[in-house]
């Protein structure tokens, strides 16, 4: 176990920006919080770094408690959001600054710490300054400076939030390599829900400064437990159907005309909130569908290269479908129905 | 370090206790004469045996403290530690306290303590070597035993830094006002007399209203309020047209403005008082081409209300200046754009989005020019004559003929009271909503020229001014070259002989001229206090800017507090605080030096805080996180990107030092007698030539010294954007 919360609380005066979370962290893996902005995501980040000590409660880390230690006596380190590079040292003493404040002679520590560079690609980036590397550059620099200190676990915090779109794509993916190359334990705060499904073996999504749901990226999109969550793990349709419970693993819900059969174990009989997800819903022309769809109209689209968003008036409310087929693509107006794939209908609460 | 900390603390204290002299020694610690009485000798003796062989039992329970945290260094558990640390630290230095202020001179201090305990026959000096490393010893152990159970980030370094910065501040600047409190309301023996006060503060020479009924003399205190809302109101009005003109119209001589800003930092406070004379006075050059040309009369009509607003108006407008063209410039230019695309033109945009903009920074420029006008001493009296203001009041209290400390405690408070008041008055102002319109976000706008209207007022009311105040400058230094002003206008530099005069006898070089006893004195202390000045700052800064910390918001307070109280106050305080035990320093260099250094430090900790806000915050949690302590983070992180501010607060630390009279005027002696004190008196014998020589060498040497320490300090390396600051992003 390389992080251990326990009961943790952090108040800012009357403010709570945590209200009592716990987890663990297994080694080797890497843990995303997940959240909205505010969530208490990156105060709990900042709670294992020691850069924050938190009002009640206990964290330990690598077996150790070190709940009243700061930053410099905990064996973590961290990558920050804006990389935080000291501008007045170059690409090379920046990496050894920590290996000198560990104690290295100045040779071991320039050894290391050019062993670091090249694992993040940057051995010819030495001599340069921060300011005359690119944003990616930086961002790997960052890497290289906490990597080399072997900490018992690495934080990312927002790490890509400063890239382009494309840059985003390649950095996680190298830092996801490079966590399960070096076998790192490394817990990561994001608000993009694609990106963390994309690095994470698990997640932890917080909410007002608790923990929503904890799971694989798998669990959290198909299982989500709470409309929150049902909302914040992709895209989702709030709708109400109501419910009948056919046996122990299987749930009947009626949408509109419509019903599907849902595999649930705990759900009650009665109205419920539902989720569907927009890939899951199928928009063909009426008749095309079957007896057991969903009668509609478009009432928007547009055209998205990849794939055709419709908005689509229905008795069910008003539901956003993604389709594929951007080669017969529909018109405002015209009526429709909507099939709905069982593994896309999640029942959220009731 | 956190282990060994504790050990080395109360080893430290333990030592001081055994082998230094517990109080202080009349002929000072260098003389070794007290080496063999460290026992035997009551003047002489240790903590331990003040305690064991003197009766002074009351030291006692003190030294037992510190071998209770010598112990807790045997203990395993951080947690227990720390609170017993805390614990045996806190008691020591309560009873510490207790017996410095309960017992001194005479015995008991209070009357109420000999009821209590009898009387005594023990007395107690001041504090001397031993009494002060013990007591750094227990702050030292009490921050640490903090930082054990979590306090502070755990951080014993920052712990530390809080205490020493909150300790410094409450003995040498709390403790003295506090002191003016007690003493305005006690009479000559030392008894508390509430009454006193009001007999006091309650006399026509105070609050007379005479002057505007016509005829007769106002009170000194409304003749200082006058003066003071005056001088805000025109300082912040002319800084204000200085800003615009440099900053929003394509006027040529920028430069030449900036220059100004530089003078009033080098140039001690009367200097322009002394130049007003030499243009106004009965023999300045007005005067006498009045009266070659028409025959009149020359007049006194330069001393009085008039002369002294005039001088601190030329002294003060640049002071307006410089923290009005930050705001100015801080004004986002794309604000302007979007009001201008709103459809208001020039002018609305100035009036109802520019201006009100800038409500907090001239509130600032207001308060400013007020607190350097009610603190202002150099100017009311040399150009004052019968026009009375609270700080020449207060000096001729306790110079004077009168010798009345009480009366000088009771209108030293009052002057805080007018102070405070304006402080507060400002906080209110501003504190209704923040304008900072500077963000990191680019803002690639242009600043909106001014409007004609706004353009021509600036133009008209600055340029003449500023060509005025060169001008005054340079009668300033011409009045040093010249024999004797009004009468003989032969060049000469008999007053620079005069003043500085170098012989070369036998026994080599002889310092002959008359400046340089007090000259070499004002250099000496001024270097003391300048690192210590910027470096107390710094740090202060550093712990408001970086730290979180309980009572941080209260240090904060308390340092900007002791920015809105004037000098003349400080210096009053200091002489009342500290010529008494526990702290017996008035008449010495210390004195002095320390009173540079609480003077001044509050100019360091503003330069500091606002260097070190534009220092992304994430660069010290890096450093941190990568196993650098809080001390390690300061000097390999912090401190090479601030030292823009380092040579600003070490400036601002020696140059202040060096011009500042208000507070210092109370502590001078014939022995450490300074540059600026020397010179009031030459003006007021009316050696104008010495006084002016005197100041104008003063000026010079400033200005090399600031040039010295920019060379030396130098700038920061930061690569090839000298702009990326934050976080290294290009």
């Amino acid at each position: 176990m390389s992080v251990e919360f326990q009961n943790v609380v952090k108040r800012y005066g009357a403010a709570t920006a945590v209200a009592g979370i716990s987890f663990t962290v297994e080694s080797g893996t890497l843990v995303t919080l997940l959240g909205p902005s505010g969530c208490g995501k990156t105060t709990t980040l900042r709670m294992i770094a020691g850069l924050e000590l938190p009002s009640e409660g206990r964290i330990a880390i690598a077996g150790r408690d070190v709940t009243t230690l700061g930053a410099t006596q905990r064996d973590v380190s961290m990558v920050f959001q804006c990389y935080a590079l000291f501008p007045h040292m170059n690409v090379l003493e920046n990496v050894c600054y920590g290996l000198r404040r560990s104690g290295q002679s100045r040779d071991d520590a320039a050894r290391h710490a050019r062993e670091g560079l090249l694992q993040v690609g940057l051995k010819d980036y030495e001599a340069r300054q921060p300011s005359e590397l690119s944003g990616g550059q930086q961002q790997r620099v960052a890497v290289a400076r906490a990597l080399v200190l072997k900490p018992s676990v690495l934080l990312f915090d927002e790490p890509l939030s400063n890239l382009d779109a494309r840059l985003r794509r390649q950095m996680r993916e190298e830092i996801r390599e490079l966590q399960q190359r070096l076998g790192l334990t490394v817990v990561y705060v994001t608000h993009d829900q694609q990106e963390a499904m994309a690095v994470s073996d698990r997640i932890i999504v917080m909410n007002a400064g608790r923990i929503e749901q904890q799971g694989s990226p798998r669990d959290l999109y198909e299982r989500p437990a709470t409309p929150f969550l049902a909302r914040f793990m992709g895209e989702s349709n709030p709708a109400r159907g109501l419910l009948r419970r056919l046996d122990p693993a299987t749930v009947r819900v009626r949408l509109g005309d419509c019903e599907i059969d849902v595999a649930n174990a705990t759900a009650a009989d009665g109205e419920a909130t539902v989720a569907i997800r927009p890939e899951s819903i199928a928009v063909e022309r009426p008749g095309a569908a079957g007896v057991n769809s969903l009668a509609g109209t478009i009432a928007k689209t547009s055209y998205l290269g990849t794939h055709m968003e419709y908005s689509i008036d229905t008795a069910a409310g008003v539901l956003f479908a993604i389709c594929p087929h951007v080669e017969r693509a529909l018109a405002a107006g015209e009526p429709v129905a909507l099939r709905l794939a069982p593994r896309g209908v999640l029942v959220v609460e009731g | 370090m956190i282990s060994r900390a504790p050990l080395a603390w109360s080893v430290a204290g333990l030592l001081a206790a055994i082998a230094l002299p517990w109080y202080a020694l009349q002929e000072g610690l260098d003389s070794g004469a007290w080496l063999g009485g460290l026992w035997s000798s009551e003047d002489y003796a240790s903590g331990l045996a003040q305690t064991i062989e003197h009766g002074k039992w009351w030291l006692a329970p003190v030294l037992v403290a510190l071998v209770i945290c010598l112990a807790t260094a045997l203990m395993q558990t951080r947690q227990r530690r720390g609170t017993l640390l805390l614990i045996a630290s806190a008691a020591g230095l309560l009873l510490f306290a207790a017996q410095a202020l309960g017992i001194g001179l005479r015995g008991w201090s209070t009357g109420w303590l000999t009821t209590v305990f009898g009387e005594l026959d023990s007395r107690q000096v001041g504090l001397g070597a031993g009494g002060a490393v013990v007591m750094v010893a227990l702050l030292s152990l009490l921050s640490i035993g903090l930082a054990l159970r979590g306090g502070f980030g755990g951080d014993a370094f920052v712990a530390g830094a809080v205490t020493t910065v909150a300790a410094s501040i409450v003995l040498f600047t709390a403790w003295p006002i506090l002191r003016i409190l007690i003493q305005a309301f006690q009479d000559g023996d030392g008894l508390l007399a509430p009454a006193l006060l009001v007999e006091r503060l309650a006399t026509e020479k105070i609050w007379s209203l005479r002057c505007l009924a016509g005829g007769g003399r106002c009170g000194v205190a409304w003749n200082t309020l006058f003066l003071a809302l005056g001088c805000g109101i025109g300082t912040t009005a002319l800084g204000l047209a200085f800003a615009l003109i440099v900053t929003r119209t394509s006027f040529g001589f920028k430069k030449t403005l900036r220059v100004l800003t530089v003078l009033p930092i080098v140039t001690p406070p009367f200097v322009i008082g002394l130049a007003l004379i030499l243009v106004f006075g009965r023999a300045g050059v007005v005067n006498q081409f009045l009266e070659w040309s028409m025959g009149i009369e020359p007049t006194r009509w330069i001393y009085g209300f008039q002369g002294v607003f005039l001088a601190q108006l030329f002294a003060f407008t640049p002071v307006a200046f410089l923290v009005l063209i930050g705001v100015v410039e801080g004004v986002s230019p794309t604000l302007e754009e979007a009001s201008q695309t709103l459809r208001a033109d020039r002018w609305a945009t100035f009036t109802t989005v520019s201006l009100p903009l800038m409500r907090p920074g001239l509130a600032n420029a207001f308060l400013v020019g007020f607190i350097e006008s009610i603190a202002d001493f150099g100017n009311p009296i040399v150009l004052g004559g019968d026009y009375g203001v609270l700080s020449t009041e207060i000096y001729f209290a306790v110079v004077g003929a009168q010798l009345d400390y009480g009366r000088a405690a009771s209108l030293a408070l009052l002057l805080l009271v007018f102070a405070l008041g304006a402080f507060f008055l400002q906080r209110r102002v501003v504190g209704t909503g923040s304008y900072a319109t500077i963000s990191g976000k680019g803002d690639s706008g242009l600043p909106t020229p001014l409007p004609a209207l706004a353009r021509r007022a600036a133009a008209w009311v600055a340029l003449p001014w500023a060509a005025f105040t060169l001008m005054l400058y340079g009668f300033a230094f011409v009045g040093g070259l010249v024999k004797v002003w009004g009468r003989d206008y032969t060049p000469t530099l008999d007053h620079y002989t005069k003043a500085f005069a170098v012989e070369r006898t036998a026994d080599g070089l002889l310092w002959t001229g008359a400046a340089w006893n007090s000259f070499w004195t004002t250099l000496k202390l001024a270097a003391i206090a300048a690192p210590l000045t910027a470096a107390l700052g710094l740090i202060a800064a550093w712990l408001l800017v970086r730290q979180r910390f309980a009572g941080r918001s209260a240090l904060e307070f308390a340092t900007m507090l002791s920015f809105a109280v004037p000098g003349t106050v400080i210096g009053v305080a200091y002489v009342f605080a500290f010529n008494v035990p526990p702290i017996e320093i008035t008449g010495t260099a210390m004195i002095i030096v320390l009173c540079f250094v609480f003077r001044n430090m509050p100019v360091g900790v503003r330069a500091g805080m606002a260097a070190m806000s534009q220092i992304d915050r994430s660069l010290d949690e890096a450093s941190l996180t990568l196993r650098g302590r809080a001390p390690q983070t300061l000097v390999y992180v912090v401190l090479p990107l601030l030292r823009p501010a380092i040579v600003g607060a070490l400036v601002y630390g020696f140059v202040r030092a060096v011009t500042t009279v208000s507070a210092v005027v109370f502590l001078v002696t014939a022995e450490y007698e300074l540059a600026t004190t020397y010179i009031i008196l030459r003006v007021i014998n009316g050696d104008y030539g010495l006084a002016i020589a005197y100041s104008c060498a003063l000026i010079v040497l400033m200005l090399a010294v600031i040039l010295l320490i920019q060379f030396a300090v130098g700038d920061r390396r930061l690569g090839r954007r000298a702009v990326a600051l934050k976080g290294g992003r290009a």
